[in-house]
């Protein structure tokens, strides 16, 4: 019965092995996009969980091509790179994978305005869980305001982020 | 047969997501208990990860040097007018500075002083910042094979960036003042007061250990002291920017968001950190030989 939480639904094969490589590509440039150097003040510490919206987008639409592994590998390759504590990227997306498979059946046939609604309440929760496991990590209460920060621009920016991945799908591999 | 092979698949479909799980959170947990294991696998990542950055993070460079000329030429005549103005002036302190020079030198001479080693400076790009992370770092694209070690000063522009904290063969990884771990002892020029200046991921770090606050002034400057071995004495930091509650806060004079180039710089001191676990076996290459002090190398 628990396992049942993390058990994945059958999808639609697609056939071509290039383009069921899209959903892990997509997910490695999100990664890729959140560490380079933007000359923009601020975006070091401000820069948006890309990688939360590409989690969260294939592990609605297409579960099957983006599997647990490639979300540890990712989470993992981020937190080297960024410096940050080792696992807590990874821990983070497995932990939205588990959560949204849950919701899943919800999600797959609604209008966009729902999925962008349930993408709000998970950057919420996810943020500030990690914010808080962060915290927990250095034994101090770090400040709250750029993640507040984070959320917002997160949130407000999904809707593009959630074009483009949506655009590639559909011409690549069709609709989960 | 196929019956077993599908529930072997579907078993491990359905365990490997709760083991992964389990596995990035006892990373953490391992990662917190002992930082140094993990530090030299971080090492060996962030070196294969490093070429790929460094392309990927080419023509953001070329796009800011872009909007940078675009810039200037808009400018051009505030520009113009600004420097011959700034020349004016740093033209007097070029005077005094050189005549200043000279009596240090001879005064130097008076007192047998031990000469200044030599500095020998490496200018590395940045090629990944901490993107969102609760750490504020950046990778540049110079490490061992270029000489660098753990503990050496990066400079931007104007002042004090950080220090290097980890070092591969290709990358490394500079600790910026601003970073929750980050300690500097500093003086404040004015009143010649010891502090250390203490980083809280914030963009203006703390002066703690200040004493009383009183003597402190806004826009006051804050250099480092050269204690503890770890930076020279003398280095530029920052400037009081607020005093609130006994407290000071330092305005660092680089912009340390929007960083491009930074010059890591050798004074001899880098025996201020402690060696992390010996890393892996070396790759094979062989190092480069040193170059002469006082050169400069770009990558």
């Amino acid at each position: 019965m628990a396992l049942n939480l993390f058990s994945m639904p059958a999808l639609p094969r697609t056939n071509s092995g290039a383009a069921r490589l899209f959903p892990l590509m997509t997910t490695i440039l999100a990664a890729l996009v959140t560490i380079v150097p933007l000359q923009i003040p601020g975006y070091a510490a401000l820069t948006p969980a890309f990688l939360l919206m590409a989690a969260y987008h294939w592990t609605i639409y297409r579960p099957d091509l983006l599997p647990p592994f490639a979300l540890f590998a990712v989470g993992t390759a981020e937190d080297l790179l960024t410096g940050g504590p080792i696992g807590v990227s990874a821990l983070m997306l497995l932990l939205v994978r588990v959560g949204v498979l849950q919701y899943r059946r919800y999600f797959v046939n609604r209008g966009f305005a729902f999925v962008w609604a349930g993408f709000t309440l998970l950057t919420w929760g996810a943020l500030v869980a990690a914010w808080a496991l962060h915290c927990l990590l250095a034994m101090t209460v770090l400040g709250f305001r750029a993640t507040l920060f984070r959320i917002v621009l997160t949130v407000a920016i999904f809707p593009l982020a959630s074009f483009l991945l949506g655009r590639g799908q559909r011409a690549l591999i069709g609709a989960g | 047969m196929i019956r077993v092979s599908a529930q072997l698949r579907n078993t491990i479909q359905r365990t490997t997501l709760p083991l992964l799980v389990l596995v990035s959170a006892s990373t953490v947990l391992l990662g917190k208990a002992d930082e140094m294991m993990l530090d030299s696998v971080r090492t060996t990542v962030t070196d294969g990860f490093a070429p790929a950055l460094d392309i990927a993070s080419r023509p953001l460079v070329a796009a800011g040097n872009l909007i940078d000329r675009v810039r200037g030429a808009i400018n051009l005549y505030q520009d113009n007018r600004r420097l011959e103005q700034d020349n004016e002036r740093l033209m007097q302190w070029q005077q005094s500075a050189l005549k200043l020079a000279a009596d240090n030198k001879q005064l130097r001479g008076l007192l047998k002083a031990v000469p200044e080693p030599n500095v020998a400076y490496v200018t590395a790009r940045v090629i990944a910042n901490s993107g969102g992370a609760y750490v504020r770092t950046v990778m540049v694209n110079a490490g061992s094979e270029d000489n660098l070690s753990r503990g050496q000063a990066a400079i931007g522009g104007d002042g004090l960036v950080g220090r290097l904290t980890e070092v591969g063969a290709r990358a490394a990884r500079v600790l910026l003042i601003t970073d929750l771990n980050s300690r500097v002892p500093v003086t404040v020029e004015n009143s010649h007061r010891n502090a250390v200046l203490a980083g809280d991921n914030s963009e203006r770090p703390r002066l703690a250990y200040v004493g009383s606050p009183e003597n402190l002034k806004i826009g006051d400057r804050v250099v480092t002291s050269g204690e503890g071995g770890v930076f020279p004495p003398g280095l530029p930091v920052g400037v009081i920017a607020s005093l609130d509650g006994g407290g000071a806060r330092v305005e660092p004079y680089v912009e340390l968001s929007q960083l491009s180039y930074l010059l890591i710089v050798n004074y001899g001191l880098a025996g201020g950190l402690p060696q992390p676990v010996p890393i892996a076996p070396h790759s094979g290459r062989r190092p480069k030989a040193a170059p002469p002090p006082d050169e400069t190398s770009v990558r």
